[in-house]
């Protein structure tokens, strides 16, 4: 028997999935502004951790460089392939997220970290790629569909069983960054106006929530106080209320003054990091309040704060408009992508990107409360900067196979 | 089978969404660039102070207090370097505080537990420096720095600590040092002179007095601190600041800002010479007494000597064996009491001195004019017999006999004619009870009664009582009854006979030399005064009676004198006693001396106490005369020049 059109065909995908001939195709802008933000984000870290003799900036380096190979992977294989295998990551992910809370050990108070020997893992972090993945391939399966509220209804199913259960690790930041990822990929993917209208509405009522939530809470200065305050808390805590040390957060960011060298230290310090930088900034290795430590966390989530201190407001908006022309790029290949599927993957990378930028840089100068949230190419961490730079290989697959795509036809047409 | 297909896969508007996508991303990127404007232009100077006042401290550099000087540039007081070894928990790992805190109790022989409340009660703030033990010993030193590996965050420091080298040799006068009250703190006086909590004030004497002068200006550091509170500023071994390229973490150490050094206290230059103090001192040792040594000239203090005295050094260092409480709360004779100038005595019949020139200048008796005393005195107006202290009387006496031999009845005789207003007139002007205006702290006023003191006094009693008697003129023309005198001003209205008859201003800082007052005592009245207090230490040929000082004689130095003896019982009272032995120490007369040197320089008046000496003639003139010796035969007084020509010069 004669190999079959399908035997053809699979064999075909493997060869145009994995094709070297399309790396001379890829775009040069957006890589510039990732060694750019990359750079900066080196400098950063070198004055942050040089003067504890820190080698961080190191670490960063190679942090960068495995960041980029797995991108160049990314970038090899066709956007296609991988979004085809996104049930299976789907599903990958839900049973690792379970495993975290089965088995991953609680470190400062949440479980996020899986051992596997020779390395951890934090599955929440792979979530978000994979929720962009399976979003992706859940919307372009569906196509016009996604106007029929059932279907609307189900992606948000589909999108809550990993939020809840990172919301149970708690990792907030990550949870978070999911809401606003479905919503915009099913704005891009053509759902009802109303419809999404409505999910933001929804959205919006966690602002009286919140209210709610410390309406009645009095966060006591004296600590034997509080203690014996937190242990009643515990007792009486219903299922929907947030945790002690949530709700301080919430209370600190409405009232900034409150307790700037207890519970508010850290938020109190961010401004006064951030402000003192003045319009020039203090200059590099100059950033006094990083440099002593007053400002915990200056090297994770709180680099923004250093960065801001050593360079000051121009410095600021050089590396905000870094970011956004890095994300408006990206968004640039969603627009260009002339089949769906690119335009879902580039919308979503962005939104997942955008939503981190925007959330550090706001909790760091106070528009925020504070949660942990790393800001990309600048946050020391390797699962992050892996991440990262996955979303960059993500976003640059998009366009390279653009041209292919319509002089050759579509995959599986 | 490959279909080619160019027909886009996307809905109608798509790319509309993407834009306006796009669009909102870039304005949600706005809100905090407008965030960022605010903290970082519009509010900058608000946190750019915040991040230096909790970034930047001041370390204090501790002054030097001034030197205290003494006549021929001897140093009485200066200060020496103290070593203190302190604990900072902060630089020494978690796990071994208590081990180190174990092993520095026993090299130092402390407590262990006191050692480690004291380190729990700092647990706050744990680069802070905690005081283990403060001026140790040389060989505690060696200990520590010996087993200084195994005591981590255990550091010596060195502070200058006050010393005073004659020790309890003129230790009153020095006055001594203690910590600022919390009282005092709140005091305006103070508080506008910038004083703050542990600072060392001088607490008596000298060093209170002059604390503007001895007091340094603290310097300080301005020194970055991490975070956790550890300075990025190291000591070296001698606590001296190490301006470190780098500290111990490696990085550079910024000394902010300007920092001030320290300002040294001024010196103090006094006019005391303390071999003449140790002197005056030992002379009255086993005694409880004074001694003024005053250059009649000027008003100088060459001397004045309480005993019993004390050493200051107590107050200054550790106090292990609880002396300085000792001290404080000590009974008679109070041992930080000094009696020169803080405490009050009748003056007896040194007041005749002062009461004869006061007659002489005022008319009442001419040198020649006489009163015969039959050793009694029936006083006017009552039936009341007063006696002189000879019983069998003195018979015809002039002025000259009269002092020479301390004849009470011609005294008697002289302050009735003066009247107590007039009395109380001379001595004030000759400086008895009033203050000396020396320049040390809480000086004692003394008492020469008059009309209105009397009236003051028995103001609730009947009108009998508050008037004034012949009576109490004769107790107080022979300077008893409620008259008070301090030796110090017994010595300044010695000076006034000695230097011709104008008062001086007793001075220990040479720089506080005042000019004396206009002259009031004729050469006439000073001849005569002069007269009788020569015979007064004159021994007589067999026979003879001696003038009652006699034993204050010194060949070929021209010495006056005058006795007194301080009753502080009536006369009847010691009657009851067989002998002046059976008398009760606290009966006892007090015993007086007053002397001057007329013809050696430098010219001084002398005034000698000793406390129930029973008589001035054998308690008190007995030490003039070694006094005396001293001065001028030993130590030759005028060569030791007041100690300033050449540090001056310098």
């Amino acid at each position: 028997m004669s190999r079959s059109a399908q035997d053809y065909q699979a064999e075909d995908a493997i060869v145009r999935a994995i094709n070297f001939r399309n790396l001379r195709r890829i775009d040069w802008l957006l890589p510039i502004f990732v060694l750019s933000l990359a750079g900066i984000g080196w400098v950063t870290m070198y004055s942050a951790s040089a003067h504890t003799g820190g080698n961080q900036h190191e670490k960063q380096v190679l942090f960068f460089i495995a960041g980029a190979v797995i991108a160049a992977g990314i970038i090899c294989i066709d956007y296609r392939a991988l979004v085809a295998f996104a049930p299976v990551m789907y599903g990958g992910v839900i049973l690792l997220l379970m495993a975290v809370l089965q088995f991953g050990p609680e470190i400062k108070g949440s479980q996020r970290w899986l051992d596997l020997g020779l390395f951890r893992i934090q599955p929440s972090e792979i979530t978000k790629l994979v929720m962009v993945y399976f979003l992706a391939w859940y919307l372009h399966t569906l196509g016009p569909k996604i106007r029929k509220l059932h279907w609307f209804v189900l992606t948000f199913v589909l999108t809550g069983v990993p939020m809840l259960l990172i919301l149970k690790q708690p990792d907030l930041g990550t949870a978070a960054c999911l809401g606003p990822l479905v919503i915009v990929m099913l704005f891009v993917a053509g759902c009802r106006l109303w419809h999404v209208g409505l999910v933001v509405l929804v959205g919006l009522s966690v602002v009286p929530f919140a209210w709610f939530q410390i309406h009645d809470f009095n966060p006591s200065p004296k600590s034997w106080e509080q203690d014996k305050q937190k242990a009643e808390f515990y007792e009486n805590k219903e299922w929907y209320d947030l945790h002690w040390h949530q709700k301080m957060r919430i209370y600190t960011f409405v009232h900034p003054d409150f307790a700037p060298r207890g519970s508010n230290w850290q938020a109190y310090q961010s401004f006064v990091t951030v402000g003192s930088g003045g319009l020039a900034g203090k200059g590099f290795k100059q950033g006094t309040n990083t440099r002593l430590n007053y400002l915990p966390e200056h090297r994770t989530d709180f680099i923004f704060s250093h960065y801001a201190e050593e360079r000051g407001f121009i410095g600021c908006v050089v590396v905000i408009g870094l970011f956004l022309a890095f994300l408006l790029r990206g968004l640039m290949y969603a627009r260009d992508c002339p089949e769906m599927m690119g335009t879902l993957l580039a919308a979503g990378v962005v939104t997942v990107l955008g939503f981190h930028i925007f959330f550090n840089i706001s909790i760091t100068i106070g528009l925020m409360p504070v949660t942990g949230m790393p800001l990309p190419f600048l946050s020391y961490g390797g699962t992050f900067y892996l991440t990262t730079m996955a979303c960059v290989g993500i976003l640059l697959n998009v366009p390279m196979r653009r041209r292919m795509f319509l002089e050759e036809g579509m995959f599986g047409g | 089978m490959i279909t080619i297909n160019n027909e886009p896969k996307r809905y109608e508007g798509v790319e509309n969404r993407v834009q306006i996508m796009a669009l909102v991303l870039a304005l949600v990127f706005a809100i905090p660039c407008l965030r960022l404007w605010k903290l970082q232009v519009i509010e900058q100077s608000v946190y750019q102070s915040v991040a230096d006042d909790q970034r930047i401290s001041e370390t204090t550099l501790e002054s030097d207090r001034g030197v205290i000087y003494g006549r021929g540039d001897v140093i009485l007081a200066n200060n020496r370097a103290s070593v203190s070894i302190v604990f900072t928990p902060g630089e020494c790992p978690e796990v071994r505080r208590e081990e180190t805190c174990i092993r520095l109790a026993s090299l130092l022989r402390l407590d262990t537990n006191a050692v480690m409340e004291k380190v729990r009660k700092n647990a706050g703030d744990p680069f802070q420096q905690i005081v283990i033990k403060s001026d140790v010993t040389r060989s505690e030193l060696f200990r520590v720095e010996e087993n200084s590996l195994d005591l981590p965050g255990v550091a010596p420091i060195v502070r200058p600590q006050r010393r005073y080298l004659y020790r309890e040799t003129g230790g009153q006068l020095l006055g001594y040092l203690g910590e600022i009250s919390k009282k005092q703190l709140n005091d305006p006086y103070w508080e506008e002179r910038d004083y703050r909590q542990g600072d060392v004030i001088g607490l008596g004497g000298l060093e209170a007095q002059y604390e503007h002068q001895l007091q340094g200006e603290d310097g300080y550091l301005l020194v970055t601190k991490y975070a956790s509170g550890r300075p990025q500023l190291r000591t070296d071994r001698g606590g001296m600041p190490v301006l470190a390229k780098t500290d111990s973490a490696g990085n550079v150490a910024t000394i902010e800002g300007e920092g001030r050094e320290p300002r040294a206290g001024d010196p103090l230059y006094l006019t005391l010479d303390i071999e003449l103090q140790a002197k005056c001192e030992s002379l009255l040792k086993g005694e409880v007494g004074a001694i003024v040594v005053l250059e009649a000239e000027t008003g100088a203090v060459l001397a004045m000597a309480s005993v019993p005295t004390y050493d200051p050094s107590v107050f200054v260092s550790h106090d292990p064996t609880g002396e300085r409480s000792r001290l404080l709360n000590a009974g008679d004779p109070k041992p930080m009491l000094h009696r020169a100038y803080r405490e009050q005595y009748p003056p007896g019949s040194v007041f005749k001195v002062m009461l004869a020139a006061a007659a002489l200048e005022e008319g009442v008796v001419t040198p020649a004019s006489t009163f015969y005393c039959n050793g009694r005195f029936r006083v006017p107006g009552s039936s009341r017999i007063a006696h002189c202290w000879k019983r069998s009387g003195h018979g015809q006496v002039a002025v000259k006999e009269a002092l020479a031999y301390s004849c009470d009845v011609y005294f008697y005789n002289v302050g009735l004619d003066l009247g107590v207003d007039k009395i109380q007139e001379w001595a004030h002007r000759m400086g008895m009870g009033v203050n000396t205006g020396i320049d040390l702290p809480n000086e004692t006023k003394g008492l020469i009664p008059g009309k209105e003191w009397k009236a003051a006094l028995f103001k609730d009693k009947p009108v009998w009582d508050q008037n004034w008697y012949p009576g109490d003129t004769v107790n107080v023309s022979i300077g008893q009854g409620s008259a008070a005198t301090t030796p110090l001003q017994n010595a300044v209205m010695m000076a006034a006979i000695v230097n011709g008859g104008y008062r001086v201003t007793p001075h220990l800082n040479r720089d506080a030399l005042l000019p004396p007052s206009e002259r009031f005592l004729s050469d006439s009245t000073i001849e005569r005064i002069w007269g009788g207090m020569r015979m007064c230490v004159e021994k007589a040929p067999p026979d003879y009676p001696s003038g009652t000082g006699w034993r204050a004689g010194v060949e070929g130095i021209g010495i006056l004198g005058k006795t007194g003896s301080a009753q502080i019982m009536n006369l009847s009272h010691h009657e009851k006693y067989k002998t002046e032995e059976d008398i009760p120490y606290e009966f006892r007369d007090h015993a007086w001396f007053v002397a001057g040197v007329i013809d050696h320089e430098p010219k001084v008046a002398i005034c000698i106490l000793v406390e129930h000496g029973h008589h001035g003639s054998t308690a008190a003139s007995v030490l003039a005369k070694p006094l005396i010796e001293y001065m001028y035969r030993e130590r030759n007084v005028e060569d030791v020049q007041i100690a300033h020509a050449s540090s001056e010069g310098a």
